[in-house]
């Protein structure tokens, strides 16, 4: 009895521990410190909770633009008929850590040469 | 299957749930309720079949925790459903997503085994697959979040 409960606690902490893809949008931990600026073409955008994504194309790879949760998002003035498929846009945020991972989180979307500022505090001041 | 999808994005309750600032918390806040209630009693459930718990008579404990899970499962069902409605396409397009419906089905499963099953022995291990399987299912429906 004993040993089935320890082999039934090792099973549950095994489960517990299974190797997930890397973690992203909460909060900035995992984004790189410095601005990176993205331009590409717009695949899809979708402005809504839990939170807006924009989908770009660069040079034929698909970047997930990670936007905020649609409030803030469609208070900046972006919403989901600010741009369609095929628009040039020019996003500036944060990359992932990961270098391999195509994704970032914009805190100011450029389109045709009109800024949504995503996360006004942390756009530097021109 | 796409076109499916997409027009259950359409719908007029989903779309003002999409943009809503009150609506998609609250119902975020009620499936965590129903995912709570739901494990809490599958795990207590589990360890008293085990023989972990033994102040608590089998019958009495089971006969009021099944009801909370089952409550605590539909009310899952129900707000998970409005929420993968939101994006419908997207968590379609996920492999954890399935993964997710793929260990609640396994989980069914092996309710339904333990309800058909007598032999103690067996129970018990069935109690200890459920035990496993359902704080899993919570672990993968909560990565979901954070991967799309």
């Amino acid at each position: 009895m004993r040993r089935l409960r320890i082999l039934l606690l090792a099973m549950a902490l095994g489960a517990a521990m299974p190797v997930l893809p890397a973690l992203a949008h909460h909060g900035w931990a995992w984004t790189e410190e410095e601005l990176f600026e993205l331009t590409g073409t717009v695949k899809s955008v979708f402005v809504g909770n839990p939170h807006a994504t924009l989908d770009l194309e660069v040079e034929g790879v698909v970047w997930r633009v990670e936007l905020a949760p649609p409030g803030p998002t469609v208070a900046s003035g972006f919403t989901e008929e600010t741009v369609k498929p095929g628009d040039e846009v020019v996003a500036l945020g944060n990359r992932s850590l990961d270098p391999n991972e195509k994704r970032m989180k914009a805190v100011r979307v450029t389109v045709g040469g009109k800024a949504y500022d995503i996360y006004p505090t942390r756009v530097p001041a021109n | 299957m796409e076109t499916l999808l997409g027009s259950i994005e359409q719908l007029a309750l989903i779309k003002a749930l999409k943009t809503s600032f009150f609506a998609y918390p609250v119902v975020n806040a009620l499936h965590i309720l129903a995912v709570g209630g739901l494990v809490t009693s599958v795990i207590l459930m589990d360890l008293r079949v085990i023989g972990v718990i033994r102040s608590i008579d089998e019958q009495s404990l089971m006969r009021l925790l099944r009801r909370v899970a089952l409550g605590g499962f539909g009310l899952a069902v129900l707000t998970g459903a409005l929420m993968f409605a939101v994006r419908a396409t997207d968590y379609a397009g996920m492999p954890l997503f399935w993964i997710k419906l793929g260990l609640i089905g396994v989980a069914g499963l092996n309710f339904l085994a333990f309800s058909l099953l007598r032999a103690e022995g067996m129970r018990r291990i069935l109690a200890g697959v459920s035990i496993v399987l359902w704080p899993t299912v919570l672990l993968v429906g909560r990565f979901l979040g954070f991967v799309l």
